[in-house]
């Protein structure tokens, strides 16, 4: 048993809800390359939850899948052997962090963007959602990506 | 995993088709990569990767292709990608990668594709 489901939050005063309320996720996950099928499932249940638009939502797993290989290929596990995705909502946006237990490691190389055979991965995440933040803690590394809900066609 | 297949076919004028499906994720991008450096061992130099029935093709597969590319282009072979599904194109476009590996509509764009690059 790897996944862990944290109460609902409360609801904000005076926000019109559009869904449900959503039910944040805290995921452990083995640092495994076989994990990153889970991930993504877990990724796209949460966007089907919150209410994302399918493109919106193949976006957001393609980034967050980008994040958590970079966690299993260079970062390190925790001392279970784990890394974290925790999925979360702000306001309109869907907020997922993928968080390793090593220190971070910049790519030693600049990769040439047309014939490079490697580092997409940061090009990806931050293409394809709305905020890509890295932040780099003494024995952790965590990847945050943000994406806004595209707006509800408006009734007339 | 997600369900990984990947099968092959030779067709006339020496074009070796693969056809890929399912999600191509780094658990699975060393048997791609390995799967056609075998066949480029073997002495296919005209290689057509179909993508049609892939669900899901990230970074790491992307890079497989990538280096397949630049590896039958130094032997005087050429590749050509088919792909239809429109969130694949869409995440090629994101990052400027169609002008990297042009992705084909059908097997015939791409083997007019190899012909031209050959």
């Amino acid at each position: 048993m790897h996944s862990l489901r944290l109460p609902s939050p409360p609801e904000r005063a005076g926000r019109a809800a559009v869904a449900e309320p959503f039910e944040p996720v805290d995921l452990r996950l083995p640092a495994r390359p076989a994990e990153l099928k889970r991930a993504r499932d877990c990724v796209a249940a949460a966007a089907a939850d919150f209410g994302f638009a399918r493109k919106a939502a193949y976006e957001l797993v393609f980034a967050v899948n980008e994040a958590v290989t970079n966690a299993i290929k260079h970062g390190s596990p925790d001392r279970d052997g784990t890394i974290g995705l925790t999925i979360g909502a702000e306001g309109d946006s869907l907020v997922c962090s993928v968080q390793d237990a090593g220190p971070f490691i910049p790519p030693t190389e600049k990769p040439e963007p047309v014939s490079a055979e490697s580092g997409r991965g940061f090009a990806f995440m931050s293409a394809l959602t709305d905020e890509f933040e890295l932040l780099v803690k003494p024995a952790a590394t965590v990847v945050r990506l943000r994406k806004l809900r595209p707006a509800l066609v408006p009734s007339a | 995993m997600g369900n990984f297949q990947v099968s092959d076919d030779l067709l006339d004028g020496d074009v070796r088709v693969l056809r890929v499906a399912g999600e191509v994720d780094f658990d699975v991008a060393p048997q791609f990569k390995r799967r056609i450096s075998s066949l480029i061992e073997a002495g296919d130099r005209q290689l057509v990767i179909d993508l049609s029935a892939v669900e899901f093709i990230d970074s790491t597969a992307i890079g497989v292709l990538v280096g397949a590319i630049k590896r039958l282009r130094a032997v005087g072979g050429s590749l050509a990608v088919v792909c239809d599904n429109d969130d694949v194109h869409a995440i090629f476009e994101a990052v400027g990668l169609e002008n990297v590996i042009p992705l084909h509509g059908s097997h015939q764009d791409a083997f007019a594709a190899l012909a031209v690059t050959a």
